[in-house]
């Protein structure tokens, strides 16, 4: 455990003390400050557009971090030699990967715990200044859309420690994870679609078993997607959380495995 | 030094032509924007799948550019075409399913276009609200002045206030309204029932009492009413007035309106009172 625990503590520290960091930071402060401004602009429904506005933020802010902060965090160390150090020391190859996808998912939780907190304040705002009665708004539930965007963020790390494994450039690795993270938000829309079924369109057997196929491969990311939820304050059910976070364990631990197997055979430059 | 000298000279006449074109370039965009008027709306499954996570933002975006609009006709002035009502209405049904859930929208539909009769789309609208927006009395209540105001359709609209009034936070007038609309939709047993569901749940006394005198008044209009039908059924005939139920022994006497009016046969053999179910005044 301790070799995991040191490599993550490493690749954490290394990842905010880059300077994007600050910048992907003083750009979320900046959509902060233009909700509390641009909600003014409706009528009723202003913790609502709070709300959505204020966890975009936090998610997009996220996002950033992740494919700009933590892809780079895996090239470095291939690409400066840097990995031959820590390769020679008692740390496997496995434990060094665990250790990375766990220093990007402590940069995400840091990113997001600081942004959750205060995104908290627009809606707080917006919500004195105008709230309508028959607006429903939890404060727990806002709070644990913030937790789902954190898990969402955590599902991309291991995407992108999956990615890192095998591909030699971080720019390929940006490229598929965010395909992977476009794909992963659209599946679900794209399923129900199909299955609906649109009117006066033959849907061929073959599309519609690749969309189930991608359904099942991808990320299911709509799943961590509360923000309408945490917008109108409407129940969570236990069941979901549990469900939720069970997938979302299980497939991170499938694709963290799966790069671990990669990564054993790969050859260093 | 000569370098330096043709930096500054260059540095300097772009700086006046560009002082120049800032105000032509807005002036362009403003004509330009003029031309560009109503976009067309994306169907809303593509717009469900392009949106990402951000179906919550895209819909406060696409009801932004409605307002925005709309606002600037109204400030000009200008009528909105039929062309632009219909955009007006594509758009917030597609604001409104990326996020359901948003009462904005609704509430700009509900305000404003069935006064550009598009009635029948504001209900569709209000029918989505109705079901999502399942905690929120102000929905059914839109929908029952929709059917009575514009529709005519009273035992509809008593319907739908009775739908409001059942839901939290909704104004004690509810009750009394959604009863008197069904009343005068010939739904007299409906509007009994509903005002002694109510008046189980009404706590002030004012109000319940207020409750209580209507529905005693309906419950004797609807005891005359059966006993319009029973009449009819033996006699094989309509009563012409009350008295003839008295004296053919279908009752034993004409109950009294509780406020202060006479109850009596309408020509299309409904019961109706003189005070139309309020005091008068004085």
């Amino acid at each position: 455990m301790t070799p995991i625990w040191s490599v993550a503590s490493i690749t954490f520290k290394e990842g905010i003390k880059n300077r994007v960091i600050f910048g992907i930071v003083i750009i979320a402060l900046l959509l902060f400050a233009a909700a509390t401004v641009i909600t003014n602009l409706f009528m009723r429904d202003i913790v609502k557009v709070a709300v959505d506005l204020s966890l975009s933020t936090v998610s997009f802010a996220g996002l950033l971090t992740l494919l700009f902060v933590g892809v780079n965090l895996f090239a470095k160390d291939l690409d400066k030699r840097t990995i031959y150090m820590v390769i020679s020391r008692p740390v496997s190859r496995q434990q060094y990967l665990v250790g990375k996808f766990f220093g990007i998912v402590l940069l995400a939780f840091i990113i997001t715990f600081f942004l959750g907190l205060l995104s908290a304040i627009p809606v707080a705002i917006s919500k004195r200044i105008y709230y309508y009665p028959e607006a429903g708004f939890d404060w727990r539930i806002f709070f644990i859309a913030v937790v789902y965007i954190f898990i969402k963020l955590c599902i991309i790390s291991s995407i992108i420690t999956l990615f890192s494994s095998f591909t030699s450039n971080s720019f390929i690795t940006l490229v598929l994870s965010l395909g992977t993270y476009i794909i992963g938000q659209s599946t679900e829309a794209v399923r129900v679609l199909l299955v609906s079924g649109i009117e006066k369109v033959k849907i061929s057997p073959v599309l519609s078993f690749m969309v189930e196929a991608a359904y099942y491969l991808f990320p299911n990311l709509s799943a961590f997607d509360l923000k309408i939820q945490a917008a109108h304050g409407l129940p969570i059910s236990s069941s979901y959380i549990i469900w939720t976070v069970l997938y979302a364990i299980s497939y991170m631990a499938i694709v963290v495995s799966i790069g671990t197997l990669a990564f054993r055979r790969r050859e260093f430059p | 030094m000569r370098p330096l000298l043709v930096t500054l000279l260059i540095i300097s006449l772009a700086f006046i032509g560009n002082a120049f074109a800032v105000p032509k370039v807005a002036q362009e965009r403003v004509a330009l924007r003029q031309e560009e008027g109503i976009s067309p709306v994306i169907p809303s499954p593509v717009a469900r799948i392009v949106a990402l996570e951000f179906k919550g933002l895209l819909s406060d975006a696409i009801f932004s550019r409605v307002m925005t609009y709309y606002g600037g006709k109204l400030i000009k002035e200008e009528e909105l075409s039929d062309e632009e009502w219909d955009w007006f209405y594509k758009s917030i049904d597609l604001a409104t399913d990326l996020d359901p859930y948003f009462l904005d929208p609704y509430y700009l539909g509900a305000m404003n276009l069935p006064w550009a009769k598009k009635v029948k789309e504001v209900n569709t609208l209000l029918e989505k609200a109705l079901s999502y927006r399942s905690w929120d009395w102000s929905i059914p209540f839109y929908l029952g002045f929709n059917q009575f105001y514009f529709l005519h359709d009273n035992e509809k609209a008593a319907s739908y206030l009775m739908e409001a009034s059942r839901r939290p936070g909704s104004s004690s007038l509810l009750p009394a309204l959604a009863a008197r609309l069904s009343y005068k939709g010939r739904k007299t047993e409906n509007a009994v029932i509903f005002l002694q569901e109510i008046i189980k749940k009404t706590e002030d006394e004012t109000i319940r009492k207020s409750y209580e005198e209507r529905l005693n008044a309906l419950k004797k209009i609807l005891f005359l009413e059966r006993a319009v039908t029973a009449y009819e059924e033996r006699f094989g005939k309509r009563p012409l007035k009350l008295d003839d139920l008295v004296r053919d022994g279908a009752i034993r006497e004409i109950p009294i309106d509780p406020y202060g009016g006479e109850f009596y046969i309408d020509a299309d053999g409904t019961i109706k009172t003189t005070s139309d179910l309020v005091h008068k005044k004085g």
